[in-house]
């Protein structure tokens, strides 16, 4: 495995050398040209420019004008993920100055479906370095910035403030207040973007700087920690991320190229699935009592930076402890004494995950069920399901959702004379560590 | 998503969490509701929607943004029939 893990990160690093390479050579390349040429350039772009930039700028109204906005912006995308990579595809190839990204994860496998900058041959490398290596081969003429970290309280300040405008594609509540923040602070616009499952949302935020709602102005309130549910988890499909991305990267060229503010400022909705996919709807403008951006706001650059903790506004979710000790299981027991034995077995995650992978004879129902029943009688989707008088194990992912179904099944008389109704402590993220490593899929 | 109503209703537009507990995209409710019925209205519908999706979403009436008034005020909004109201809560993920 050593020797695996020690060709595969000499071979990622021979390709990013290498298009290290071929850029440096399109640009001594391009510069040559230039040099060999007896008369003046009397042109405001190079002539390699023109033939790059040649289709976006004859487009109506675009124009060497816009190109030229264009070519003096600087871009800060925040997250080079699933809306990182398109945005920063589509804005790096039009030309801008500058273009930062920030990001401290590297890249995963499960990542390469939509986050298309990345690729097989470099799983395993910081995101921000894979990306740059894309973006350099895609267009060499941009400078990139690399911040190989996730923004936090103590480096927003130094990181977004010398740049024009920032692309919020990151993917949690917290850094989606911080960058907000830090935005109205500096006075910096932002395109804010997000996806989840079939849908997505964006809107553009402090916009012009220091009149337009902030991220608090729209969303005054966190959503509770229990209901947030990353990609990882919930799901996402490639093309609908790619399309909030992609629009992204369009409403950052109208920002930079406009000569005007926009009269209203709108959010717009993306449901992949639906009849109507797009829908916009208009905003107002900032609330009066914003905390970040309001009359008479609370938010200072040194608050942020000393007694703000986004982790602790949006909230952690709490690990649930409903259930008795002696009503939970470990993998390994359920393993070594239940399993072969007369028993339910009751996987409770999403069907589609449950499809993916589960355990022997296990049977399903998503835990939404058991959530929004309210009746006193047991209900016909538990008695098709689980019949007879067998000891019932309910397991999920990691063991939270299972005990509020044991405890749901308690609460509707399942366990009456003495059947046993409990959990697998840990669920089949535990088992996959403790019993089967060779399971595909948690 | 149909957009028009049967005669007496409004229609209300679930987005994201909201599509996702309701299991709806979109459905017509019996109008007149005062706005600030609606999420007592919404609870009785769909158990823990309030907590879970409501107080932190984005609600609309015809595309525009509207703040719920917790209780009934003078002069609030009173959803009409045919009104499009949309439950908008925040996406994070990316």
């Amino acid at each position: 495995m050593d020797r695996i893990d020690h060709l595969r990160r000499e071979i990622s690093l021979r390709e990013s050398e290498l298009a290290e390479l071929r850029s440096q050579l399109a640009l001594a390349e391009s510069e040559h040209r230039l040099a060999k040429q007896a008369e003046p350039w009397a042109w405001p772009l190079s002539g390699e420019e023109y033939l790059r930039y040649s289709r976006q700028m004859i487009v109506p109204n675009f124009g060497i004008e816009a190109q030229l906005q264009l070519k003096a912006a600087k871009i800060l995308i925040i997250g080079a993920g699933g809306l990182g990579c398109p945005a920063a595809t589509y804005l790096a190839a039009a030309g801008p100055s500058h273009i930062g990204l920030v990001d401290g994860d590297t890249v995963e496998k499960s990542n390469l479906h939509r986050q298309f900058a990345h690729a097989t041959s470099r799983v395993g490398q910081t995101k921000v370095s894979s990306a740059i290596t894309f973006l350099k081969d895609l267009n060499p003429n941009v400078a990139y910035k690399a911040y190989q970290t996730n923004l936090s309280t103590s480096n927003a300040e130094e990181i977004v403030r010398e740049w024009d405008i920032v692309l919020d594609c990151t993917d949690h509540p917290t850094s989606r207040y911080l960058i907000s923040d830090i935005c109205t602070l500096l006075g910096k616009r932002l395109v804010s973007a997000s996806a989840f499952q079939k849908s997505g949302q964006m809107m553009v935020l402090n916009d012009p700087p220091g009149q337009g709602p902030c991220y608090r102005c729209v969303f005054p309130k966190p959503p509770p920690p229990e209901s947030v549910v990353g990609c990882g988890e919930g799901g996402i499909l490639g093309p609908v991320v790619g399309t909030m991305g992609v629009l992204q990267a369009l409403e950052t060229l109208k920002v930079i190229n406009r000569e005007a503010p926009p009269e209203k400022n709108m959010m717009l909705l993306f449901s992949g699935m639906a009849e109507t996919p797009f829908r916009s709807i208009r905003m107002r403008g900032k609330r009066k009592d914003c905390f970040a951006c309001g009359e008479n706001p609370s938010l200072t650059l040194e608050g942020l930076q000393t007694s703000m903790d986004y982790v602790q506004f949006c909230g952690v979710r709490q690990p649930v402890s409903l259930l008795q000790p002696e009503e939970r299981i470990s993998v390994k027991d359920y393993a070594e004494s239940i399993m072969g034995k007369g028993h339910v077995l009751l996987d409770v995650r999403e069907k589609e995950l449950f499809g993916l992978c589960h355990l022997a004879g296990a049977v399903n129902i998503p835990i939404g069920r058991f959530m929004n029943y309210r009746g006193e009688e047991v209900p016909h989707w538990v008695t098709d399901t689980i019949p007879g008088g067998e000891p019932i194990y309910v397991v999920c992912r990691v063991g939270n959702d299972s005990q509020i179904a044991a405890q749901k099944l308690m609460d509707m008389g399942l366990g009456k004379n003495g059947r046993f109704i409990g959990d697998i402590e840990g669920g089949l993220v535990a088992w996959k560590q403790v019993v089967d490593p060779d399971m595909p899929f948690t | 998503m149909p957009s028009k109503p049967p005669p007496g209703h409004f229609q209300i537009l679930y987005f994201a969490l909201a599509s996702t507990l309701t299991g709806k995209d979109a459905e017509p409710l019996p109008a007149p509701l005062p706005l600030s019925q609606l999420f007592s209205k919404l609870e009785e519908l769909y158990p823990r929607i309030r907590g879970q999706v409501l107080e932190s979403s984005l609600v609309t009436v015809n595309m525009e943004y509207v703040d719920v008034p917790s209780h009934g005020e003078e002069g609030e909004t009173v959803l009409q029939e045919g009104d499009e109201v949309a439950i908008i809560p925040p996406v994070s993920s990316g």
